[in-house]
């Protein structure tokens, strides 16, 4: 609070004006809603990758696993930051093909969050005893159909709470996509604060959105799980 | 004492048709141990056979190989002329018409009981919800748990979700049920409506194989024993044979090693329940 802030006339770091955020609600808008839109969307495609990947490495033989887990570590293995600009600057190159900020964004933090997601699913699918899946065998089920109805249910009631935090982290990561210019709530506060030289406003505003978003995110996960925690117990 | 003259020799059940389930010199190793050494004996329609033995004598192997959730090193299961192991054989269609019920009975926890009856015939069978759930309740009446239809089966006795699995299985109509020791994880006071249900299943003609260390179960419904150990039939025949003048020295020291003594049994007291259905 004490930080001193370059500003045209002589003020207070405490004199607090929220006028800015007032005249630009629609421009934080805007970027409030890129910042759902993008988390959403890698969150789709990060659990997507996860419940494929999960199963398949958990399943699928050990050639699979191997070039699953060849992904999963890589992609453990490397800020989050350098896989948003790799994604965005160099894998263009690859394809040759453009990539707009927001399709970069998701690609590499939805890539990003599939690895984690794909470890939380085979954690929880190796948990279930054998017994289940031999019984959902017993009835003449496929092995998908055992998965698909009886064992992947389970696993996924038990593993909401990890799978919860990374739902959150990666709302929170979304912001890092402001460095490729992405349009989403932090990128936007630093153009209005840049704009209005009301920093402590502008992104005081950003924290507290980002805690409305992700705390009862939280909450709601957590409260899932408890209703159902009995479910997944077997 | 028993005296001989009354006993009568019958033909043993089925005997004159062709066996559903025939198990030709199975064997099957994990590793160096050899859990199923050439296991041969078969099962007749409308019989109900139970596998006697140790622990570790390979009984729960072979029901598992006997609907192929397991694999064999050797020999064949033939279900109704069909080699179970074929690579040709499509095991899922098979294994439909062998309903299994296991000692940890298995339900599944995220499903309500009518649902895990029902699962079965919606996703394998293709029944629509409304006639699977109808099938479901009828067989739930049948094991005295219609009441129970909608709770999750971690609310239920040990007993109670046993008598669920049993329905479980018998909702796909299965020609044989396969029971792994269905009471050995239950309380003493729950053995007993498990029990009353699979004797009312004999008593309908259902054909069962059946593990148990129940003897008194055994001897009063089964039909044929087949007595185990170390992954080999040691001996096999009517109750009245294996329990009172077995002719094999395994066969004496395994019962009396559970106790008994080879004396005729009065009715069972566990038998004679019927299943409760008091939450
Ligand atoms: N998946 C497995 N991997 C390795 N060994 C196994 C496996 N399953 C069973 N065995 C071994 O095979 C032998 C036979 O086991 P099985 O469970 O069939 O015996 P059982 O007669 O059912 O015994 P119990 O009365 O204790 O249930 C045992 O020595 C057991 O340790
Ligand atoms: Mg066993």
């Amino acid at each position: 609070m004490g930080r001193r802030v370059a500003a045209p006339e002589d003020r207070t770091a405490m004199d607090v004006d929220i006028s800015p955020l007032i005249e630009n609600w629609q421009f934080i808008l805007t970027g409030l809603g890129f910042t759902l839109s993008l988390s959403g969307l890698s969150i789709v495609l990060g659990v997507g990758i996860g419940l494929v990947c999960g199963v398949m490495r958990t399943y699928g033989g050990s050639l699979l696993d191997t070039a699953i887990g060849l992904y999963v570590d890589l992609l453990r293995s490397i800020p989050v930051l350098a896989i948003l600009v790799w994604t965005y600057f160099a894998f263009p190159l690859v394809i040759g093909e453009s990539l707009t900020p927001f399709s970069g964004g998701v690609l590499a933090l939805g890539v990003h969050l599939g690895a984690y997601v794909t470890e939380v699913i085979r954690a929880g699918l190796t948990s279930i005893r054998p017994g289940q899946m031999r019984a959902a065998l017993a009835l003449g089920m496929s092995p998908l159909q055992a998965i698909r109805t009886i064992i992947l249910p389970q696993a996924l009631i038990r593993m909401l709470p990890p799978l919860g935090s990374l739902i959150v982290i990666a709302v929170k990561d979304s912001a890092i996509a402001s460095v490729i210019a992405v349009p989403e709530l932090l990128r936007q506060s630093q153009v209005l604060a840049g704009k209005t030289f009301r920093p402590f406003e502008i992104y005081t505003a950003a924290m507290l959105i980002y805690f409305l978003i992700c705390y009862p995110t939280a909450r709601t996960i957590d409260q899932i799980y408890r209703r159902f925690a009995p479910l997944g117990a077997s | 004492m028993i005296t001989r003259a009354a006993t009568v020799e019958r033909p043993r059940i089925g005997s004159g048709a062709a066996p559903i389930l025939r198990f030709e010199g199975v064997c099957k190793r994990y590793g160096p141990l050899e859990a199923l050494a050439g296991v041969t004996f078969q099962v007749n329609r409308g019989e109900v056979v139970c596998l006697i033995g140790p622990s570790g004598s390979g009984k729960s192997t072979l029901l598992r190989c006997a609907n192929a959730l397991e694999s064999i090193d050797g020999g064949r299961v033939i279900l109704d002329g069909v080699d179970v192991h074929d690579r040709r054989t499509d095991a899922r269609k098979l294994r439909r018409r062998m309903g299994m019920v296991f000692q940890n009975f298995e339900l599944f926890p995220h499903l309500t009981v009518l649902r895990n009856v029902a699962v079965g015939p919606t996703t394998v069978l293709g029944m629509s919800p409304p006639k699977a759930a109808e099938r479901a309740m009828e067989l739930l009446r049948k094991v005295g748990l219609a009441e129970k239809a909608s709770q999750h089966p971690a609310a239920l006795s040990g007993g109670q979700q046993q008598r669920v699995a049993i329905a479980r299985a018998l909702a796909m109509q299965p020609d044989v049920m396969l029971f792994d020791e269905p009471t050995s994880a239950l309380d003493p006071e729950t053995i007993g409506e498990v029990l009353s249900v699979m004797k009312r299943l004999a008593d309908e003609g259902m054909t069962m194989v059946v593990v148990t260390h129940e003897m008194d179960f055994a001897k009063r419904v089964g039909s044929w024993i087949v007595v185990f150990d170390h992954g080999k039939v040691v001996e096999q025949g009517p109750p009245r044979q294996v329990f009172e003048e077995p002719t094999v020295q395994r066969t004496r020291d395994f019962l009396s090693h559970l106790g008994w003594h080879g004396e005729s049994l009065a009715a069972s007291d566990l038998l004679v329940h019927s299943p409760s259905n008091t939450p």
